[in-house]
């Protein structure tokens, strides 16, 4: 079977392509390891045109029923793509279940993951006391003490998640200033457990089966110093997950996929991408969904014209 | 028999359960913000802390993977 076009990735980009695709017409398969991508871990969603307000996860719930009334769409979930292959004029898909598909085209639409701190502790104590989804793993803080890496708007995302459990929150803040919004810091502080130290560079996460504490240097004086806790909230924003492009297309120092961001096209024809996997200046949900839609218009045109 | 350990604000923990129901597959749950006994159960099964767990069968799955899932389940 050949497929006009292959899909990867399912968030909010990978389901509106798939939508237009469908009723473009083309033949499509879209492989996702599950639908829904980043907002599902946002908690609550109040600016997605339409939706006053909403959950990730009841967003999540809207897309795939849309996706599955337009039909027309195969869907393989559960699969995370290994590999992409240039072949025969089109390209060859492999996923890490060892089923390969093949595609005239591809759009590349697999997203962020949130960033490492890549020191020593973090790989060790990941899900023993480091987390990178508060929404998931702040009820675990019960009574305990937690660190939240990252005075930007996903840190304090982290502390407002922390805030009904934990009994202290520090925040931990490179720079020498907070980066969030007012709105989000003023409802920390109303708390009474929020200590923020600025000019800190987190060295090593420190337990023994479990964290119990970090070690950070304080970038005025250079002295490091140590904390006791329990749980380390990892928020320092977001990498591409452009690997499985790697050899493939460009991609910038920043590891994202440069694209044209008139028409989403990559460096290797045949190949496009949308939403936060490509070099986009702004990573929203409004914006991966029209990314994704210029693309599949610019595919079915190229298409049409072959 | 399959079990999931659980938080109350997990959307993954959501998701499979959804995905329990949707292939009817019945399971118990754990919050294990709220039932210490269940936390100490998910680490020792799991040598982690994080959500979801789920155990089918005495296979140990750390988050929700679909793929992971229906292998643990035999389909």
């Amino acid at each position: 079977m050949l497929y006009d076009l292959i899909i990867i990735g399912g968030g909010p980009a990978g389901v509106a392509a798939g939508i237009y695709a469908s009723r473009k017409k083309l033949k499509t398969l879209l492989i996702t390891e599950s639908i829904g991508g980043q907002p599902v871990i946002a908690g609550t969603i109040n600016n997605f045109i339409g939706f006053k307000s909403i959950s990730g996860i009841e967003l999540k719930n809207i897309f795939e029923e849309h996706l599955h009334f337009q039909g027309g769409v195969d869907l393989k979930e559960g699969l995370r793509v290994e590999k992409i292959v240039k072949k025969d004029g089109g390209f060859l898909i492999s996923a890490n279940n060892g089923e390969s598909f093949e595609t005239k085209v591809v759009l590349i639409a697999v997203g962020s993951s949130p960033k490492r701190l890549n020191i020593p502790g973090e790989e060790k104590f990941e899900g023993k006391g480091v987390f990178y989804c508060s929404i998931c793993d702040a009820p675990l803080m019960k009574d305990k003490v937690a660190a939240v890496i990252g005075g930007g708007n996903s840190g304090y995302y982290s502390v407002l998640d922390l805030l009904p459990y934990a009994s202290k929150i520090y925040v931990l803040e490179y720079g020498d200033s907070l980066r969030a919004d007012p709105v989000y810091q003023d409802k920390a502080n109303a708390s009474g457990k929020v200590e923020v130290i600025t000019m800190a560079a987190v060295k090593e996460i420190l337990g023994d089966d479990f964290v119990r504490g970090l070690k950070y240097e304080d970038r005025k004086s250079g002295e490091l110093r140590e904390l006791k806790l329990d749980g380390v909230f990892v928020a320092i924003g977001y990498q591409s997950n452009s690997g499985l492009a790697k050899n493939l297309v460009e991609i910038n120092q920043w590891g994202k996929i440069v694209v044209n961001h008139q028409s989403q096209t990559t460096s290797l024809e045949g190949v496009w991408a949308a939403g936060d996997v490509t070099d986009v200046f702004y990573n929203q949900i409004n914006i991966a969904v029209g990314d994704a839609v210029k693309a599949v218009l610019n595919i079915y045109d190229y298409l049409n014209r072959k | 028999m399959v079990k999931i350990y659980t938080t109350t604000t997990c959307p993954y923990c959501v998701m499979a359960k959804d995905y329990f129901k949707k292939i009817g597959i019945q399971y118990e749950e754990f919050n294990v913000a709220e039932d210490e006994k269940a936390r100490e159960e998910l680490v020792r099964k799991s040598h982690q802390m994080g959500v979801p767990v789920i155990d089918i069968d005495g296979t140990i799955i750390v988050g929700f993977n679909r793929a992971e899932i229906d292998r643990a389940l035999g389909k």
